[in-house]
């Protein structure tokens, strides 16, 4: 399964936020995009998710168009973006149930009460999320995202805010995922970790994306150099 | 796969609104004000004949249920929009039609149950309590029911829209009662009629009412796909 956009291009007023962005995201592999604050790194996974609708391109997911389809699509995505996407007065096992039922999970009481072992949230699973620390709602966040095993996970900023503890939580979890077999795309302005969990890698500088390299191709030190010299090459 | 959405949808919506009280407390508060101040001003020597009091306390009603309607309907996409819980809804890949359908209702039952508790109280304080029967109330609060759907039919869907965008609180009310005019007028007209003579006496506002709450209702879940999608 793959999801595949072609010459995606947004545009807010005359500003030019994505331009003709292609790119193919295949399960079981982590693809790390790499930008600066602005370089539409947010519009492009919100696209991606097909919460925003793009000035021109096609998204598809597996051969069927995303905006068409979406509730077809939307149930094999899973997100993390800024947003908590759930509501801050309903407990971390509410929303999880209300987000569940949504979905149509089966057996959910007990598929609710795992995720959310599995992400160190069982003893605050009847507190509510407006209480919860950054670390506790992204490892909420994951939860939310895994909740109807989907094939594709797009998450955006993973590691920011995060302390170091929930970072390499939510390292560990997604290798795992990646294991199982899922699709994944990251943005990330951290290099290291960027390069520590992905596969393949790409700089999204001024709403364009460039090709980098594969794990293979590349070390983490000339990663970061490339990066850095890029981020130069920009500034004006 | 529908159904059960839209109920799991309404039940979330009320647990939210039943949860925080806040917006139960304003427009319960909101709507006493509006009753009492009427009272104070028109008082303590009301008008004598029944049709007189029937167009007073009919407007004050309906008053006191159109803007706690507009504090209901900010409120209710207010908490959809914090924290983007309705993209949340949307990735879920419920229909667009369903999440109106669910908060057209959830918002028709919270203002059903401020109507049921306030059209007494403001029948008590314009002295019409005793005259007004059970049957006449049981059809008053059915006249106030399909004006409250109409209403909501096309304030979630307004909701929808001004909430997304900076001062969007007081945009609703501008966009919105301009649009809601008939079926303030034909529910009004309804109601004095009812508490006048406990009948309706002209049907044709009854048709009015009925017919621009199914219009608005039929064309709000036409758009709903283009408001809450876009």
């Amino acid at each position: 399964m793959h999801l595949s956009a072609s010459q995606i291009t947004k545009k807010f007023a005359h500003r030019t936020i994505v331009n003709n962005v292609d790119l193919t995201i295949k399960v079981g592999e982590v693809v790390t995009i790499f930008g600066p604050n602005g370089a539409g790194k947010t519009t492009l996974i919100k696209i991606l998710s097909t919460l925003l609708r793009p000035t021109s391109g096609k998204l598809e997911f597996e051969g069927i168009d995303a905006f068409e389809d979406y509730a077809q699509v939307r149930s094999k995505l899973g997100i993390i973006i800024h947003e908590h996407l759930a509501y801050p007065t309903l407990t971390a096992f509410e929303n999880l149930k209300f987000f569940g039922q949504m979905y149509g999970v089966e057996q959910l009481e007990t598929c609710c009460k795992t995720l959310l072992t599995e992400v160190g949230l069982q003893r605050f699973s009847h507190e509510p999320l407006h209480i919860f620390s950054r670390g506790m709602t992204q490892r909420f966040m994951i939860a939310r995202a895994l909740l109807h095993c989907p094939s594709i996970l797009l998450l955006d900023e993973p590691f920011s805010g995060l302390d170091a503890a929930a970072k390499q939580f939510v390292q560990e979890r997604i290798a795992q995922e990646q294991q199982n077999g899922k699709g994944i795309l990251i943005t990330t302005h951290n290099t290291d970790l960027g390069y520590h969990v992905g596969t393949r890698f790409l700089f999204m500088i001024d709403g364009e994306l460039e090709t980098v390299a594969h794990k293979d191709g590349i070390s983490g030190e000339a990663l970061m150099q490339k990066y850095e010299e890029r981020l130069i090459k920009t500034t004006p | 796969m529908a159904f059960r959405q839209i109920t799991t949808l309404i039940r979330k919506d009320l647990r939210l609104q039943f949860r925080a009280k806040e917006t139960l407390a304003l427009i319960f508060v909101f709507s006493i004000l509006v009753v009492l101040i009427f009272a104070f001003g028109f008082g303590p020597q009301f008008p004598e004949t029944e049709r007189e009091l029937g167009k007073l306390a009919a407007s004050v009603l309906w008053g006191a249920s159109v803007f706690a309607g507009i504090i209901t309907l900010n409120r209710s996409f207010a908490l959809e929009r914090t924290h983007g819980a309705l993209h949340g809804i949307r990735l879920t890949g419920v229909d667009a039609g369903n999440v109106y359908l669910s908060k057209v209702v959830s918002n028709v039952i919270i203002l059903l149950l401020l109507e049921i508790v306030i059209t007494p109280i403001a029948l008590q304080f314009f002295g019409l309590f005793d005259d007004v029967s059970m049957g006449t109330l049981l059809k008053l609060l059915g006249i106030l029911s399909i004006g409250t759907i109409g209403f909501c039919a096309v304030g979630v869907l307004l909701a929808g829209m001004s909430t997304s965008t900076s001062g969007g609180e007081s945009l609703l009310s501008v966009i919105l009662l301009p649009l809601v005019i008939p079926i303030i007028m034909a529910g009004t007209k309804c109601s004095v009629s009812l508490l006048s003579t406990s009948e309706i006496e002209d049907g044709s506002w009854l048709v009015m009412l009925i017919a621009s709450s199914v219009v608005f209702l039929v064309s709000a879940y036409l758009l709903a796909d283009a408001v809450i999608e876009e």
